[in-house]
This record gives C-alpha cells, structure tokens and sequence, in this order.
C-alpha cells in the first residue's frame, strides 16, 4: 500500500463540533438557525402566495379586492402603526445588544435584551388590541370571508413566531443575567437575533401588502 | 474519430478472450427466467392490442397497448401524439433495457478474477452527447404537443349544441338552454347526453359542490367540474355510437358510481330527439294528484350524507298514500323511492326529482304490509325504514 | 475482501443503564438510524397490508368486501403511509445511519434534534391511524383536495396533524443534514470528493427544507377552513379550489424527488462497488441530481392539467426538460458497469432491478408531460401504475438495495444472499404483475379511486392479474423478513469492508464504534478507501490508444512519480 494512511483529527469535541474556527465560516448552530429561519420563510411564501392568487384571481375575473364592504377595514390606523414602528425599532435594540454582546459587555446586551422584549411584548398587545376592535367594532373575523381567513391567517401565524421569538428572547435574557455569554460565546444571541430580524422582516411584507397594497 | 474509440472499448482484452464461460450457471438460468417474465408480461400486454379501427357496433374494444379507440375529432389528435410518444419511448425502452443485458453479460466478473478494470471516471463527448439528444428529442415532442394543444383548445364562436353540464355528489345534470331541456340522471347509470355528429358541441361544466370531471374516455379527453369556475370545452363527434362516460375526480362515497352516457347521432336524428324531449317535459304533469284524505306523509331530504329527516315512516298496507318531500339540501335534488316496491319486486323509482330547496309530491303504489327500505335515487346510501301495517 | 489497516479500540460500554433506557434516549445517529428503519419497515408491512386490501376488493367486480366509506379510507391511508410513514423515514434512517460515516464525521451536527425527529415519526403515525377509533380515518385522498376534504370527518383533522408533526420532523432532519453536510466533513473531503449518497441527501434536505413549509401553510388554511369557519378553498365565501392545489403540488412534486433521489443514491453507491469502477461522470451526477432538484420546483402544475386552471406550455415544457437529467443518470449508471468486473449479489441485483424498472415509470412520466395525452389519463391506472413503478420498483427497489448493502455494516453480519436472491426475483415479477396491467387498463379509460369498476371486456381479467401481483409482492416479503430474523440471530462474522468498498463507512468496525471512527485514511478522491487500498497510482485508467474527447487524467496513465491528481 503506497497511499498514507494518516490519524486525522476527527472533530468530536463540543467545542470543536459547535463553535467552528473563526476561518471556516458560518458557526454551525447558527446556520442551523439560518437554514430553519429558511423553512420559515417558505412558510409564510406558501400564505402570501395564497394571498396574492385569491387577490390575482378575483382582479382577473373583474371583481374588486378587497371585496365588497370590507375595503376600508384593513386601515393604517393608529395602532398597526405604532406596532410597525415598536417592532422595527426592537429589531435596532437587538442589534445593539448583539453589538454589545459581541464587544464583551454584558450589562449593555441584557438591557437591550430588556427592551426588546417590551417592545416585543408591546406588539403583541397592540395586534391583540387590533384583532378585538376588528371583530367587535366590525365583524370582521377569521370567517369573514377569503379576505378575513387571509388576514387572519397570515398575521395570526406571525403573531405566533413573534411569541416564540419572545420565548427566544426571554431565554436569552435570563442566560445573560446568569452570565452566561461572553465575547466569544455568545452563540445563542446570533441565532435569536437573526431570528427576530426574520420576525420583523416578514412583518414589514405583512404590513405592506395587507395594509397598503390590498 | 469517435468510433475508434467506441469499438475499442468493446473490444475483449486479451487476457479475457481465451477464457470461455463455463456451465450456464446461475446468471443463465436467472436470465432464462426473466427473459420469460419479461415475455409472460408483453404478451399479457399485447394480448388485447388492437390497432385503433373504431368502434364496431355494440361492441367496446378490449384494453391494449393504445388508447381506447378515439370517435372525436381531438381524440385523433391525442392518439396521433400517443403513437409518437410511443414509438420514441418503446426505442429508449429497448435501448437502455438491451444494453443493460448486455452489460451483464458482457462485463460480468469471471471466477476467480480479482484484477481490477480499466478505471475510467467518464467521457466527456458520450456525456454531452446523452445531455444534448434528450434534451432535442423533448423540444420536438414539446412543440408537437403545443400544435396539439393549439388545435385542441379551440372555442368556437357558432357551436351547433351548447349543453350545461353540473356535475354534484353523486349524479349529473344535462341542460341545453337553447332547446329547453334539463334534466337529471337516476342510479347507477346516471343521464343519457345525446348530441349530433359531425357538429361543434359546446360544453360547459359547473360543480354544485366539490370538484368532479367530466370524463368521456372514447373523446380521450377530461375536464375537471369545479365549484366556482366553468370549465368549457368543444368537441366534435365524427361517429354514431353510445360513448361511455364518468366522473374522474375523486368526489366521496359515490364517486364510483357517478356515470352517465354519451349518445351520437347523425344530426336529423338529433333533432327529432329533442323534439321528443321537449314533447315529454310538456306533457308530464307538474303535480301528481293523490285523492282526496289520501295518507299523506312527510320527509325531508336533509343531505346526501345526513339522509332523512325522519328516517322511519309508518303507513297503512293496501292503502293509497302521497309522500310530500321537502328537500331541505341547498343546492342538489333529491328524490323518494322505494326499493322492491313494484309488483314484480323492482324498485319503484321517483319519476321527478325535488330541486335544491324545493319540494315534490309522490304517489307511490298501495304497499302490502312489510318492512321497505326508502332511498333517494341519486344517492343510494340516503335510506330510511318504510313500516307498512 | 480486502480489510483495512484501521482498528478502532473496542466499542465503550454504557454502563449501568438498562437497554430501554439507552433506546429511548439515544442521540446516536446509528442508533437512531436504526430507529427509523425498523420503525419504517414497520408502517411499510401496514400499509402493504392495506394495499391487499384495496387489491382484493378490486380483484373482481362487484363490492366483495368493504363499502365505499371504507375503501375511501383504506385508499387514503395507505397512500399517506407508504410516502410520510414508511419511505420518507426509511430514506432519512439509512441516510442518518450512513452519511456521518460516509463524511468521517463522528455524528450529526445536532444530535439531540435527530432524536426529536426520530420520536415524531411514531407520534405522527399514531395520530394519523387514531382515526380508526375516533369515528374514522381520513378519507379524502392522501392529496386531500378541497372542498371535498372539508367535507371528511374527524379523519382529515387528524390527518392534517399527523402530516403537520410529520412535516416538521422533515424539516428538523433537513437543518441537521444540511448543518451536517456543510460543516463536519472530515478534512480532505470537498464537496465534489463527497459519495453521491451524500450529494443526493443534500439535494433531498434542501428540497424538503423548502417544500414541506408550503404544505404546512396549506393544511393551515384547510385546518381553518374546516373549523373555523375560514373561506380558503370554498368558493361560496370567494374561496378557491384551485388554490389548494396549487399549494399542495407545490410542496408535491419535490415531495415526489425527495422520495427517489435518496434511491438514486443509494444505487450510485453500490454501482461502482459492484463493477469494480469509478462513478462514470462524478461531477455530471452532481449536476443532475442539482438539475433534478431545481426543476422539480417548476413543474407543479402538471398534476392539475386538467383544472383548465394552468398555464400548459410552461408546465409541459418542464416536466419535459426534467427527463433530460434523468436520463444522464441511467447513461451514466450504464456507463460505469460498461467494462467492470460485475458481481451479482442481491445489492446489485436490487439495482439493475431499478434501473430496468424505474425506466418504465420514467417514461410513463414522460408521456404525461403530453399534455393532450394526460387530458386523456389523468386520473386513471395510468397514473397509479406510473407511481407505483416509481415507487416500488424505484424507492423500494432502491432500499432493499441499501439494506442489503449496509446491512453488514449496521449489525455485523451479512444477510443471506440465496433468500435475498428469492427475495428479488420473486418481488420483480410480482411489481411487474401488479402494476404493468394498469397501464392498459388507463389507457382504456378505467379511473381512479373507485371501489368498484365495470365489467368492461379484459378490466377484470387485468384487475385480477394485478391483485395476484400484489400478493406476489406480499409473498416475497417473507423471505426478506425470515432473512433479517436469522440473520440477526447469526454471530457478527462481518469484515469491516465485505463490498471491497470505496467510501469511508466501510473504513471502520461493522458495526462502528459510538464515536465512528478511531482513524481515518486520507481523502484525495470520492474513493479515500478504494485509494488506500488499491494506490491512487491504480485509481487512474491503464494507458489505452488516444481516444477521442476524453480528458488526460482519465485514461493515461500517471507518471509513477507524478503526485495523485484529485480532480474528477
């Protein structure tokens, strides 16, 4: 036998496994995040795929979308706006904590950590606040129709991940504030926060489609 | 340049040329007896081949290696695109499946030879020339089968007939808005559709509930019957015959039972048909009259999967009786009938149905005392018990 | 065979935990692995059994057996089963088993999440069949179209949770093996050095990872409209039919990719094993499987030809396009036989029963891309025989290959070869008996998903030929079965490497330790093994008359002192 036959280091060691050297690209939990956040988004491409064939099939067939009577329910109003904004500017505080984080400052991730989940949670009450006044101010529900199924269906599943990124956070938070994380490791944090950026982004085509374009 | 190459690859080395394959062994026999599954099933294939010559009266071919013989006009076409498909599938067929047999002789490791073979990772020219052939031998049949389609999808501007088709669990509806007709398949073998030959039909297809598809085998065509949307489609017929037809959606419990025919005629008789129709729709009587203090009951046709509403009904024997039914399905009709409720033991079927929402009023023949079963004629599942005392 | 010069240490005991509690709570991938083939084959025999079911009622005409309602249901089921139950998680368990080995990694990127998918597999299969003690089992199809599927009872909400919780356990299995693809191959192991198992599970993983997202999203909508009054698919509340199968083909074609790329892998492993050869055209078997994988996310449609909904040139030319990349693999499959050595054991037989079948269903595919001619057999036999040929004789086929191969690896012994030869020959005739017949019967216009057919001339004659090759092919079970069981019951006699392999897993014990491997040997080619043990000098092909096209390092021989070249 010419060929060498060499004892290779095998990576088997967490460390070795999970944290990846810096020059072999994207850490492994982290992709892991980014490859679910992938998943994720074919999720809510199959419902605004829904949307925008129900909305295409009704203009081919020269009828008015959103249906009749319910064209002014969906409004930019005051509090879907004031959720957009809570929610793009959690996205910044997250960042930032991530930023901090990075740099190895501890108390400066967990405060931001701290706000985002207000921010957060704030969102998910003005929608809660949203989705009262829309079916007892205007009827308007999950069976109001292909237009109230649609709304309901495409902001109630966001709605969902953003309480799973509230777990996701809430999590984190209490590891920061155990010390958990550091410079170097602070994996957990890359992962939510790409998380909740997907969260936000999603929301942002949501609020665009379903609010302004209709 | 290439066929150098080619034949050198077959050639034999010399080290393998003198060696002469032993007894047959276990290949050969395993050879011997796929070579006669293989035969077994192409003869099953073949044994009911028939080149398409149309249909014989009274007759319906055999199943083969072609499509049911055609009587349309697109069928044609159709066919004419299956025998191509065909010929260039049953070529890739035996050349892949010939040079597989041939491999495992061929290149077959002998007793007791352990050297290793010629080594090759690839060739490029065999590999972009098995990219390239394909992907021409597609395109081609590709752009036959958009000149096909071309033809096919066709909408005339003038048909000679339009019919209505709605399909609903588990029956068909014929209407033909210019003629005035409408009517509504019973049982098993659903409504006759006749229409002229040699003329343009024009069909459209609507759904009173889930999809369903409007299927005529012998037109080598189907169209699906959606909720919501008309399909539409034309056809022209170029053969005197009863065509076979058939829901080819899966539509529920019934779905194997949602038949009806097509019956082509030559264009006069076609007219005398609807002549005929239209004489008989006139003369049938709107309400059949029962006498006076008759027994009367009533029932409602909830559903085709809720039945009756009651399921059980008392009568007296012997005596005559009117059955008021109110069919509180929406959309799709109903009917009563009773099962072995003639003379002669047949089932006595309801001669008009009950429209989505309507009513309708029967009278059934007096009943000798017994239990009978009553049922809806175009969804036999829907029963209920009849008491006669 | 030739061994290796490797020897990991003896395997490292559990210590005090009783073997339940190691089963239960494994995160090994080959314990795992071999979780998920048992638990498969398990949900492969039920949903045989209900397919004798279905043949027996329809062997002749006339209802013999079970009312509609029941046939509705039997029909439903089994389809569900045999694809989300039995060949979804048999592929995944020979790819969790095998992929890790065949990278030189020591186990999957997230073991823990293998686990949890694993457990979903028995959950969501409970789910689905609690059905039959809840009022019934769904019953619309396993494609459960809309409105009919809002009509079903208890069954279809079931069903939609079973496929929910089965779905996800795709995607999870998708992220580890992606994770674990890109990021734990040994060093020296470049994405185009990678067995094509490997390829072909990457392929498979990203095409789950995106399709199984957008069913999700449609059992979402038909859950809501069901029960929450939600206006999707009813066209009364401006819903859409149609919309529901656009959603679900969707995610169904690639599903239909997911279910035989793993199969085409399995026998481009055994291939080269078995002929003694390299892979002819590595890299064009990288590009096909990619080419399969991207096209079959453009061609949805073609299962709803006949809406009238569809835009038909585009589907059509597709669905075409996509036997272009099929085909390069059957040419190259032939080409790497063409001029071995061939050794027909049961693996290879298992796969040039796969190529020889598989092309009938291929080519049944391709007559549907006509689109006139599928306006004719859309939704008759055709098209059951054309997915039964893909199925059974392509994914079937394609594991017993893969079980005959690994399985001296997985347990240390190697399976009889005379009953798997019994074993092949008879479930050859009985996959030709029982579904060659339909063709013929589609093309007479016999539909499908019907309880009971007319008594036209020769349907019952080919009903009939068809159930008895459905027993057939339950009859050849059973020597598989009486195999596995004695040969488990055998001493662990097997080598390491009894294939004379070429790739990693056959570098380690049979079966390898926990942590896989001890050493590993170098990796310059798709073929480290064969290259230790044979010399990367014989890797290449001896020196043969100038042939036209072939490039330099495939057919000259290297310099003795050149260093090995690893291209190709």
């Amino acid at each position: 036998m010419t060929a060498d036959s060499q004892a290779l280091p095998v990576p088997h060691t967490e460390e070795d496994a999970h944290e990846g050297h810096p020059a072999q690209g994207v850490n492994t939990a982290l992709l892991g995040m980014l490859l679910f956040i992938g998943s994720e988004v074919m999720f809510f491409a199959g419902l605004f795929g829904a949307y925008f064939n129900t909305r295409a099939t009704a203009l081919g067939l020269g009828q008015p979308w959103p249906p009749q009577g319910l064209d002014t329910v969906i409004e930019p109003g005051i509090v879907p706006i004031a959720a957009t904004i809570i929610l793009i500017l959690s996205s910044g505080t997250m960042q930032w904590g991530l930023w901090r984080i990075r740099k190895g400052d501890r108390t400066g991730m967990n405060r931001a950590l701290a706000l985002t989940l207000i921010m957060g949670i704030t969102f998910l009450l003005l929608q809660a606040y949203d989705y009262l006044s829309l079916v007892s101010d205007h009827g308007f529900g999950i069976n109001s129709g292909i237009y109230g199924s649609l709304f309901f269906t495409m902001t109630g599943f966001h709605g969902a991940h953003v309480f799973g990124g509230v777990v996701g956070i809430s999590v984190i938070l209490l590891r920061g504030l155990n010390g958990q994380f550091s410079a170097k490791h602070h994996i957990a944090v890359e992962a939510v926060s790409a998380y909740w950026h997907f969260v936000d982004i999603v929301w942002i085509g949501l609020f665009t489609t379903l609010y302004f374009l209709k | 340049m290439p066929l150098v190459g080619v034949r050198s690859l077959v050639r034999k080395p010399d080290t393998e040329r003198s060696e002469r394959p032993g007894r047959a062994g276990r290949l050969a026999r395993a050879f011997a007896l796929f070579a006669l599954v293989a035969l077994t099933t192409l003869l099953v294939a073949c044994s009911g081949a028939k080149l398409p010559t149309g249909n014989e009266p009274g007759s319906e071919p055999a199943p083969g290696i072609t499509p049911v013989a055609p009587v349309s006009t697109s069928g044609e076409a159709t066919l004419n695109l299956y025998v191509i498909t065909f010929v260039i599938a049953i070529i890739v067929f035996f050349l892949v499946e010939g040079l597989l047999l041939f491999i495992s002789f061929r290149f077959r490791r002998r007793k007791g030879d352990d050297k290793l073979p010629t080594q090759t990772h690839g060739n490029n020219v065999l590999e972009i020339l098995w990219t390239i052939v394909p992907a021409l031998v597609v395109t081609g049949l590709f752009v036959l089968v958009v000149g096909t389609l071309n033809q096919e999808q066709a909408i005339s501007a003038n048909p000679a007939v339009t019919i209505d088709v709605t399909g609903f669990q588990w029956q068909w509806t014929f209407e033909y808005p210019d003629q005035g007709l409408k009517y509504t398949g019973a049982g098993r073998n659903g409504p006759v559709m006749a229409l002229p030959v040699n003329e343009t039909v024009h069909i459209r297809l609507h759904s009173a509930d889930v999809i369903h598809s409007f299927y005529v085998p012998q037109f080598l065509y189907k169209l699906d019957v959606i909720p919501g949307r008309t399909n539409e489609f034309d056809v022209v017929v170029q053969q005197v015959g009863t065509f076979a037809g058939q829901c080819a959606e899966f539509c529920g419990i019934g779905h194997a039972d949602m038949h009806f025919t097509v019956q082509a005629m030559s264009p006069p008789d076609f007219q005398t048909w609807v002549a005929q129709q239209q004489a008989q729709e006139s003369a049938a009587p709107a309400q059949p009259s029962g006498a006076p203090g008759a027994q009367t009951v009533q029932v409602s046709s909830v559903s085709a999967t809720s039945g009756f509403n009651p399921n059980a009904l008392t009568i007296t024997a012997n005596q005559p009786w009117t059955v008021q039914l109110t069919n509180a399905d929406p959309s799709v009709p109903h009917n009563f009938s009773i099962h072995k409720a003639n003379a002669d033991g047949s089932d006595w079927l309801a001669p008009v149905n009950a429209d989505g929402g309507g009513s309708a009023v029967y009278n059934p023949p007096p009943l000798a005392p017994g239990d009978y079963q009553f049922f809806c004629s175009i969804h036999p599942n829907m029963v209920g018990t009849l008491h006669v005392q | 065979m030739a061994t290796t010069a490797l020897a990991p240490r003896a395997a490292v005991g559990y210590g005090r935990r009783s073997w339940l509690y190691q089963w239960l709570t494994t995160t090994d991938h080959k314990k795992i692995g071999a979780m998920y083939i048992t638990t498969a084959f398990g949900f492969f025999l039920l949903g045989g059994i209900f397919a004798l079911i279905i043949r027996s009622e329809l062997a002749l005409p006339g209802i013999q057996f079970v009312d509609p309602e029941t046939y509705n249901q039997l029909f439903t089921i089994h389809g569900t089963t045999m694809i989300f139950l039995f060949v979804m998680p048999m592929m995944t368990g020979l790819a969790n088993y095998i992929v890790p080995l065949q990278i030189g990694a020591a186990d999957m990127a997230f073991p823990r999440i293998n686990a949890l998918s694993f457990w979903m597999i028995p959950l969501g299969g409970m789910i689905l069949f609690s059905g039959y003690l809840l009022g019934g089992a769904a019953d619309a199809g396993w494609t459960g179209y809309a409105p009919l599927s809002e009509q079903s009872g208890t069954g279809v909400d079931l069903w939609i949770a079973s496929l929910t919780l089965l779905g996800m356990s795709s995607v999870l299995g998708s992220i580890n093996f992606l994770a674990t693809i890109f990021k734990m191959r040994a060093p020296g192991m470049t994405l185009l050095r990678m067995p094509i198992f490997v390829w072909n599970t990457l392929v498979t993983s990203v095409l789950l990872l995106f399709s199984v997202p957008v069913l999700t999203a449609g059992l979402m909508m038909l859950f809501i409209d069901r029960n929450y009054g939600g206006g999707f698919f009813d066209p009364a509340l401006g819903g859409n039919p149609i919309l529901w199968q656009n959603v679900f083909w969707f995610f169904g074609h690639p599903e239909v990719y997911v279910l035989i790329l793993p199969a085409f892998g399995i026998v481009t492993e055994i291939l080269p094993v078995f002929s003694r050869k390299p892979l002819f055209g590595y890299k064009a078997f990288v590009f096909a499987t990619s080419a399969i994988g991207a096209l079959g996310f453009t061609v949805w449609a073609h299962h709803m030809f006949t809406t009238g909904a569809v835009y038909l040139p585009y589907f059509s030319f597709f669905t075409f396009l996509i036997s272009v990349p099929t085909g390069i693999k059957f040419f190259n499959w032939l080409g790497t036989m063409w001029g071995g050595k061939l050794r027909f054991d049961t693996p290879l037989l298992y796969s040039l029963g796969f190529i020889s079948l598989f092309l009938i269903g291929g080519l049944d595919g391709a007559f549907l891309a006509v689109v006139p001619f599928d306006f004719h057999v859309q939704d008759t036999y055709w098209v059951v025989s054309h997915l039964h040929y893909v199925l059974v004789a392509g994914s079937v086929f394609g594991i017993f290959a893969g079980l005959f191969y690994w399985f001296p690896k997985m347990t240390g012994r190697a399976l009889n070869e005379r009953l798997g030869k019994i074993q092949f020959w008879v479930l050859f005739v009985g996959t030709n008996l029982a579904f060659f017949p339909m063709h013929l019967l589609g093309l007479d216009g016999m539909v499908r998903r019907i309880v009971d057919y007319a008594p036209n001339p020769g349907w019952t004659e080919l009903n009939f030929t068809s159930t008895i090759g459905a027993f057939t092919i339950a009859v050849s079970i059973l020597p598989f079965l009486w195999n596995v069981f004695i040969t488990l019951r055998s001493p662990r006699t097997a080598s390491d490497d009894p294939w004379d392999g070429n790739t990693l897993e056959w570098a380690t014990t049979s079966p390898p330790p926990p942590y896989n491997f001890d050493t590993l040997p170098a990796i310059r080619s798709e073929r480290p093994l064969f290259d230790l043990k044979h010399g990367t000098a014989a890797a290449h092909a001896v020196a043969l008359p100038a042939l036209a096209g072939t490039t330099d390092d495939e057919t000259r021989a290297d310099a003795p002192d050149k260093p090995a070249e690893d291209t190709k």
